[in-house]
């Protein structure tokens, strides 16, 4: 159709300003996109990590109360402990769901003559409770007390491997341990992080530490939709009299995390779009800068017949065309951009490629076309109501 | 075309000004009509009402047989289109388009979708403009040659009128004779030609003069 044709001939002639209206709707959708793209991206990257420990249910001891009972020996790090007793209870509540108790301090380490001290983490944990934790990367779960599993980046940063011994304590007062396994990467957790720590066995540690209590509590849930009966449980039991735990359900802490997110990632999307809406206004500008143009031709083509929508349609063509190229090159970008963003920021581009980042990026396009339209209207319909008979007297 | 004790007048905040005060004549088919007068005098008036641009105060205006006075703004403009063609002083042609696409511009327009360009062609031949000029830009014509494309535009869907303003107001004399011999061979091959000017060689060419003075025809 001839009026296409002329929006598309007027585009081109005004190419730079066209350009610089339309690389603001490019900006607008690479905006939207990539916030989209990150956003989703970070909250899969996050749910990956955190699946495995989407099972629990940890019992800690209550951090504003007295604590339970006579813990508190030599090396803990915490006054706060859950007695033997406590454990018994809670693991009675529990079952049928496997209640593993866990020691936790931080130490220094030497991993060699010569080399230097470093502090990391050390877990305390039942060897027969450990194959329910973790997956080894090589190695095997350690069978003697004095065997221990070092975490993936503690493993790759120290350069430890199945046989190093690793000595514990100031000056090694605590003893040495050998590395048996290495566990493999288990990302941000609630339970136990164990990617750069050392995973004792709880003889080892009640030795070293003189413990005969506990940190805290996991509880393997073996149906999720137990979680909640299995934390009411404990609570119940515990919490009778006065507070004595704290009890934490993990998949709710995730929601909440990636109910987080979710808001995080629109809100971020929501300053893009504001960037869309000023795009959008320099479409309204140089849309009405072609109308003002172009008074007499549109009074010419009325004249010889032209009808107002037939007006109105070549410039709501030139406002799509600017809205649907913009939108086509901020896709691409957006595309690129992702690409680059998720391999800087998340060393993987693994969540790119799927439909719920994807989006985003046709969310961008279409909005991007939408406000090039809207804000094409009011010239468009402008345009086609001019007076004939004024528009072809209009120098 | 019949104009019938039309009137139009213009509400202004000074004051209502009377444009045309009860103007009647008809035109025949076949007629060279030339409409005289100096400014002011209410020339443009008729001609934005003979041309359908504008509906009058009070009267009647039949074209084709078609009243005029209640039609829509979409009924105005496909008349415009289907029985009207329009020369300009200023040739008018859209600079954004070749001259066989300014041409076939108003049957495009008609018929809502691509034109043959032949049929281009041939009322280009018709206007006697040379074939090599067909695919390049108004702004690289001469304003003769720019005037007999916006002749072939006004005559490719076949009008029952031809309305002229000033067509030769913009060229050398010589050329503007050469335009005014080919408005005389159209009009002998039976276009109704209906030309508003001032200048009184121009009108000469015409068969039957209209004098316009102060919203009135005085001969």
């Amino acid at each position: 159709m001839i009026f296409w044709e002329i929006a598309k001939r007027n585009i081109r002639i005004h190419l730079l300003r066209s350009s610089l209206a339309m690389l603001g709707i490019v900006i607008g959708v690479v905006a939207i996109a990539s916030m989209g793209i990150l956003g989703n991206s970070m909250v899969l990257s996050v749910s990956d990590s955190l699946r495995t420990v989407g099972d629990s249910v940890i019992v800690t001891p209550h951090a504003g109360g007295g604590g339970g009972g006579f813990g508190g020996g030599g090396g803990s790090s915490s006054a706060l402990v859950i007695t033997e007793q406590d454990y018994q209870q809670i693991k009675r509540v529990s079952a049928p769901n496997i209640a593993i108790p866990v020691l936790q301090t931080t130490d220094r380490l030497k991993l060699g003559v010569g080399k230097d001290d470093l502090v990391a983490m050390i877990y305390g944990i039942d060897p027969e409770d450990m194959p329910d934790f973790f997956i080894l990367e090589s190695g095997d779960y350690s069978r003697s007390s004095s065997g221990c599993l070092v975490g993936s980046t503690f493993a790759k940063d120290n350069n430890v491997k199945v046989g190093s011994r690793i000595t514990v304590g100031t000056d090694g007062n605590k003893g040495t341990l050998r590395v048996t396994g290495i566990i493999e990467e288990r990302g941000m957790a609630f339970d136990v992080s164990t990617d750069s720590a050392v995973v004792a066995t709880q003889d080892w540690f009640n030795n070293a530490y003189s413990r005969n209590d506990y940190d805290k509590v996991v509880i393997k849930v073996k149906n999720l939709d137990d979680i909640t009966a299995v934390k009411e449980a404990i609570e119940k039991q515990m919490n009778r009299r006065d507070e004595t735990v704290d009890v934490m359900d993990t998949r709710k802490v995730m929601e909440s995390i990636f109910e987080a997110f979710g808001q995080i990632t629109t809100f971020v999307s929501a300053i893009g779009g504001i960037s869309m809406l000023v795009a959008g206004v320099s479409i309204l500008n140089i849309m009405m800068m072609s109308v003002t143009e172009r008074i007499k031709e549109i009074g010419i083509m009325r004249s010889i017949g032209a009808q107002r929508k037939e007006v109105m349609s070549m410039f709501l063509y030139e406002a799509m065309i600017l809205g649907v190229v913009g939108s086509i090159i901020g896709g691409i970008l957006s595309l690129l951009g992702g690409y680059a963003i998720s391999s800087l920021m998340l060393q993987t581009t693994e969540y790119l490629f799927v439909p719920s980042s994807l989006i985003h990026i046709v969310y961008g396009m279409v909005f991007g076309i939408v406000i090039c339209l809207i804000c094409g209207i009011y010239p468009a319909w402008r345009a086609a109501n001019l007076n004939p008979i004024d528009a072809l007297r209009h120098e | 075309m019949v104009f019938r004790d039309v009137v139009k007048v213009y509400p202004l905040p000074a004051g209502d000004v009377v444009a045309l005060d009860g103007v009647s004549f008809r035109v025949d088919r076949g007629e060279f009509i030339s409409v005289m007068g100096p400014s002011g005098s209410g020339k443009s008036t008729l001609l934005n009402l003979m041309g359908c641009l504008d509906t009058p105060t009070s009267g009647d205006i039949y074209i084709s047989g078609t009243r005029i006075g209640d039609m829509s703004d979409a009924e105005l403009t496909s008349l415009r289109r289907d029985r009207i063609g329009f020369i300009f002083q200023y040739f008018n042609l859209f600079p954004l388009l070749n001259i066989i696409e300014n041409v076939t511009f108003p049957m495009m327009l008609k018929t809502g979708k691509g034109v043959d360009p032949e049929r281009g062609r041939e009322v280009l031949r018709a206007v006697q403009l040379d074939d090599k000029l067909f695919t390049h830009t108004p702004t690289e014509l001469s304003g003769g040659q720019q005037q007999r494309v916006a002749v072939a535009r006004a005559l490719i869907n076949n009008p029952d009128i031809l309305l002229c303003d000033e067509p030769t107001g913009n060229l050398d004399s010589k050329t503007g004779a050469g335009i005014m011999d080919l408005m005389t061979d159209l009009n002998r091959k039976g276009t109704t030609i209906i030309m508003v000017t001032h200048d009184p060689n121009i009108a000469e060419y015409s068969k039957r003069t209209i004098r316009i003075a102060d919203g009135r025809i005085v001969s």
